[in-house]
C-alpha cells in the first residue's frame, strides 16, 4: 500500500491505495468523483483530463502516489459550489458541443487549459490541433471547436456569447 | 410556436449534468457490497478448449470465484440469440450456432470469453486471471469471409456446412438475367466494404445484482433498449422470467448501434451476481471493447450494372457474401438482408434488381448493425456502379445520375421499397450549385500547376429508417414487434412526465420530446420530465437506433398526448 495526501478541488484528501492505483481511479472509486471518464487504454481518448498544478494532465497516466502535495482540479471542481458555471461550460451548452456527454468533461478541461496557455483569441487550427488528445465519436467536434472559441472569448470578458 | 415548443431554439436540458461532471453512466454506479469482474479471454482465433484450470486462481487474495462455460452450463444458463429468422433460397431456415456466454469446449474467435473472475477488486480479479491455465490446441482458422466457404476450410460451427448460415436473395433473377443479355454496357466490380469497429467512447459496462429476498435481478447496462434486453435474457438466456428481472440502462455515453445487442458479460454478471449473493460489475476496457463489441459491414461483393444504348440503367445484379463473424449477434441476420438488399435501387429507375448475400461464420468478432446497417453497404455499391460506368462509357456521373434518377411518384422498386415522394433532380441540382461543379475543372488544372490533386465525389442515397411497421418486420421474419409506446402523466400539481420506451444516448429525448409536450399542452418544457431506460418504470419500449425515436417514439407521445386532451377536456367541463 502507498499513502497518499493530496488537494482535490480545494479539500486535502489522505489515503492508502494499492500503488497501481491511477489517479482517475484515485478520483473515480475512492473520492466518488465519477465526472472524470475512463475512455480508453492508450490514454489517446483524453477523457480523463484533469488540472494537476494548473496543468492538463491525463489522470489514467499517472499514478495517484506521484502526486504528493499536488493540487488537482476535477470538472466537479471548475466551477465555485453554489456559484454559476464556469464560461467554459456554459459555451458548450449554448454552442451544443456535446451530445451522449462521455468526452466532455475531458474537453472542457482541456479547452480550459487551452485558453490558459494561447489566450483568449483562438483560432480554429489552433483549436483543432490542441484538441489532438481528446476523441469524441458523437459530435464530429465542429460544435465542440465552435463551443471551445467562444468560451475561450468568455473567459476573457466574463460572459458567453450567444449563438447567432 | 411557443417559446419552448417544436422549433424553439432552446437549450439542452440534460446538459447541466453532463458539462458538470455529474452524469450516471453505469461506472458510475456502485452497488453496496459489489465486487468485479474480469474475463479471461482467448488468444486465439480456433481452439479446442481441453481443460481451465482454475485451482490456483481461485484461491488467490480476494477472489470469490473463478467460473467457466462448465457451470454456465451446469447451472442450465441459456445461450444467446440471434432474433430475426432469414430462410435461404432452398426454403431451409439459418443456420444458428449455439452461442453461450462463456465458451464450452471450442473458443472461436480472439477475445471469446473462456472464464470469468469475480474478485473484490478488479486488480485482484487481473491478477488471478494470469493464474488461470487453458489448455487450448490451436485450430486452423478462417478470417477471410470470401474463403470461408471455400473447400477444405475449417468448419466453425457443426449446424452449418461450408460456414454458411444462410443463402439469401432478394428480386428477379430472370429478369435481371434478360436486362444483362441485351445490354449495351456492363459495368462489373469487385469490392470490399470493411470491416469498421463501432467505438462508442464510453465502454460497455454491467452490473449484476440479486436480491435473495425477492428472488429477483436487477441490470444496470450501457444498453440503447432495455426493455429489450430484458425479453432476451429471460425468454432465451432464461436466467430470470420477464417479472423478476429489472434492467436500468442509465445515462449511456454513445451507441450506433454497438449497444442494441445483448452480450455475454451482462449474461454473465447477472448469473454470478446470484451465484456469489453479492452485486458484480464488469467494465470493459478499449482493448477487450475493439474485441468485443460488435463490428460493421464485411462484406465481400461482386456487382454488376446493365445499360442501354441511351446509358439507362435496366438491370443490376449483386452477389454478398456478408461476415457474420464467430456467433450470429442479436439482429445481424437482418442486416445484409432486408437493410442492404432493399435499398440498391437508390435513387434510379431500376426495372430489374437480383441480389444474393450469402452469410458465412468466420474466426472473427462478430458482426451487427452499425450506423447505417445495411444502407451504406448498399449505397456504396450503387453509387460505385454509376461512376465507374459513367466513367466507362465518358459520361459525366452527374449526368448518368439525371437520366436515370426515378421521375414520377410513387415509385415501385424491385425490390420491396415503395418511394411515396422525392425530387432527386432537385437535390443534385442545389449541391452541384453549392459546390460549384461547373468551375470544378479550373480548380482541378489550377492545383495541378501546384504539384496538388483535386478530386470530386458524387453520391446519392436512400436511407431507410425508422425501420418497419410490426407487420411488414414479422412477415420478413423479425422476432419482435418495432412498435414504440408512450405514457404521459399529468400530475396533481401540473408538471408532466412522459414514460418513453426510446432511449437517449446523445440524442437529446429528454429536450426534444420536452419540446413536443410542451407545444401540445402550453406549458414550459422546465415542466415536463421524459423518463426512459427502466423497466421498473416504464411499460414497455424497442429502444433507440435506426432513427426511430422521432418516427415511432413521437408518434406514440402524440397518441398519448391525444388521450389526455380528451381527458383534460371532461374535466375542464366539470370545472367549468
Amino acid at each position: 500500500m502507498s499513502a497518499v495526501a493530496l488537494t482535490v478541488n480545494g479539500k486535502a484528501v489522505t489515503g492508502d491505495v494499492d500503488p497501481r492505483t491511477l489517479l482517475v481511479q484515485y478520483l473515480r472509486e475512492h473520492l466518488r468523483l465519477t465526472g472524470t471518464h475512463v475512455g480508453c487504454d492508450t490514454s489517446q481518448c483524453g477523457a480523463c483530463v484533469v488540472h494537476v498544478d494548473g496543468k492538463a494532465v491525463k489522470a489514467c497516466t499517472v499514478f495517484v502516489w506521484q502526486l504528493e502535495g499536488a493540487n488537482v482540479t476535477t470538472i466537479e471542481g471548475l466551477a465555485e459550489p453554489s456559484g454559476p458555471l464556469h464560461p467554459m461550460q456554459e459555451a458548450f451548452r449554448e454552442h451544443h458541443g456535446l451530445q451522449c456527454g462521455y468526452c466532455t468533461p475531458g474537453m472542457i478541461m482541456t479547452a480550459v487549459d487551452m485558453v490558459n496557455r494561447k489566450g483568449n483569441e483562438l483560432d480554429d487550427p489552433t483549436i483543432r490541433h490542441e484538441l489532438e488528445g481528446n476523441l469524441c465519436r458523437c459530435t464530429g467536434y465542429h460544435n465542440i471547436v465552435k463551443a471551445i472559441a467562444a468560451g475561450a472569448k468568455a473567459m476573457g470578458k466574463g460572459q458567453v456569447q450567444p449563438t447567432t | 410556436m411557443s417559446a419552448t415548443g417544436i422549433g424553439a431554439a432552446v437549450r439542452r436540458k440534460e446538459d447541466q449534468r453532463f458539462i458538470t461532471g455529474k452524469g450516471h453512466y453505469t461506472d458510475d454506479v456502485n452497488r453496496p457490497g459489489q465486487c468485479c469482474a474480469y474475463f479471461l479471454r482467448s488468444p486465439h482465433a480456433h481452439a479446442r478448449i481441453k481443460a481451465v484450470d482454475c485451482a490456483t486462481a481461485a484461491k488467490m487474495p480476494g477472489v470469490l470465484a473463478v467460473l467457466t462455460g462448465a457451470e454456465l452450463a451446469g447451472d442450465k444458463i441459456g445461450n444467446l440469440i440471434c432474433g430475426w429468422m432469414i430462410t435461404s433460397k432452398d426454403g431451409t431456415q439459418m443456420k444458428m450456432a449455439p452461442h453461450p456466454a462463456l465458451a464450452h469446449g471450442k473458443a472461436n474467435h480472439v477475445g471469446d470469453a473462456v472464464a470469468v473472475i469475480v474478485a473484490e477488486t478488479l486488480a485482484q480479479a487481473k491478477d488471478a486471471a494470469e493464474k488461470v491455465s487453458v489448455d487450448y490446441e490451436p485450430l486452423p482458422a478462417v478470417t477471410d469471409p470470401g474463403k470461408a466457404q471455400t473447400e477444405g476450410a475449417p468448419q466453425i460451427h457443426e449446424i452449418a456446412a461450408r460456414n454458411t448460415i444462410y443463402q439469401w436473395h432478394l428480386g428477379d433473377q430472370k429478369a435481371a438475367e434478360a436486362a444483362f443479355k441485351a445490354a449495351h454496357h456492363v459495368t462489373r466490380l469487385d469490392f470490399i466494404n470493411n470491416r469498421l469497429a463501432p467505438n462508442a467512447i464510453e465502454p460497455r459496462a454491467a452490473i449484476g445484482e440479486y436480491d435473495a429476498g425477492t428472488d429477483g435481478l436487477t441490470l444496470w447496462n450501457t444498453t440503447q433498449n432495455p426493455h429489450v434486453a430484458r425479453l432476451v435474457i429471460s425468454a432465451f438466456v432464461g436466467i430470470a422470467p420477464e417479472h423478476k428481472l429489472r434492467v436500468i440502462a442509465p445515462d449511456v455515453g454513445g451507441g450506433f448501434g454497438s449497444k442494441i445487442f445483448i452480450y455475454p458479460e451482462e449474461v454473465v454478471c447477472l448469473w454470478a451476481a446470484r451465484r456469489i449473493g453479492r452485486p458484480v460489475k464488469w467494465v470493459s476496457d478499449r482493448s477487450e471493447a475493439f474485441l468485443t463489441d460488435a463490428h460493421g459491414r464485411d462484406h465481400v461483393t461482386h456487382a454488376e450494372m446493365a445499360f442501354d444504348a441511351d446509358s439507362k440503367v435496366t438491370g443490376l445484379r449483386v452477389k454478398t457474401i456478408a461476415n457474420l463473424g464467430a456467433y450470429m449477434s442479436t439482429f445481424s441476420s437482418s442486416v445484409p438482408t432486408y437493410l442492404y438488399g432493399t435499398l440498391l435501387s437508390g435513387q434510379y429507375d431500376i426495372p430489374a434488381i437480383y441480389c444474393e448475400v450469402d452469410a458465412v461464420y468466420t474466426n472473427t468478432v462478430p458482426v451487427d448493425a452499425y450506423r447505417g446497417a445495411g444502407r451504406p453497404e448498399a449505397t456504396f455499391v450503387v453509387e460505385r456502379l454509376i461512376e465507374v460506368g459513367a466513367r466507362e462509357m465518358g459520361m459525366d456521373p452527374a449526368d448518368l445520375r439525371k437520366k436515370n434518377f426515378i421521375k414520377t411518384f410513387p415509385h415501385q422498386t424491385p425490390v420491396i421499397m415503395n418511394y411515396d415522394a422525392g425530387d432527386y433532380h432537385a437535390s443534385l441540382k442545389k449541391a452541384l450549385e453549392i459546390a460549384d461543379y461547373s468551375g470544378f475543372g479550373k480548380r482541378k488544372r489550377e492545383s495541378a500547376r501546384h504539384d496538388k490533386l483535386r478530386g470530386l465525389g458524387i453520391s446519392t442515397y436512400i436511407e431507410a429508417c425508422g425501420i418497419a411497421p410490426s407487420q411488414a418486420v414479422g412477415s420478413l421474419g423479425c422476432g419482435v414487434g418495432l412498435w414504440e409506446s408512450a405514457e404521459v402523466r399529468v400530475n396533481p400539481t401540473g408538471s408532466v412526465e412522459v414514460l418513453t420506451g426510446c432511449h437517449q444516448h446523445g440524442q437529446g429525448h429528454e429536450t426534444t420530446f420536452a419540446q413536443v409536450v410542451a407545444e401540445r399542452l402550453g406549458i414550459p418544457i422546465d415542466n415536463v420530465s421524459i423518463v426512459h431506460g427502466d423497466t421498473d418504470k416504464v411499460q414497455f419500449g424497442m429502444g433507440t437506433y435506426g432513427s426511430r425515436s422521432g418516427a415511432v417514439g413521437i408518434s406514440a407521445i402524440v397518441k398519448a398526448l391525444d388521450k389526455i386532451e380528451i381527458k383534460a377536456k371532461k374535466v375542464a367541463a366539470h370545472l367549468m
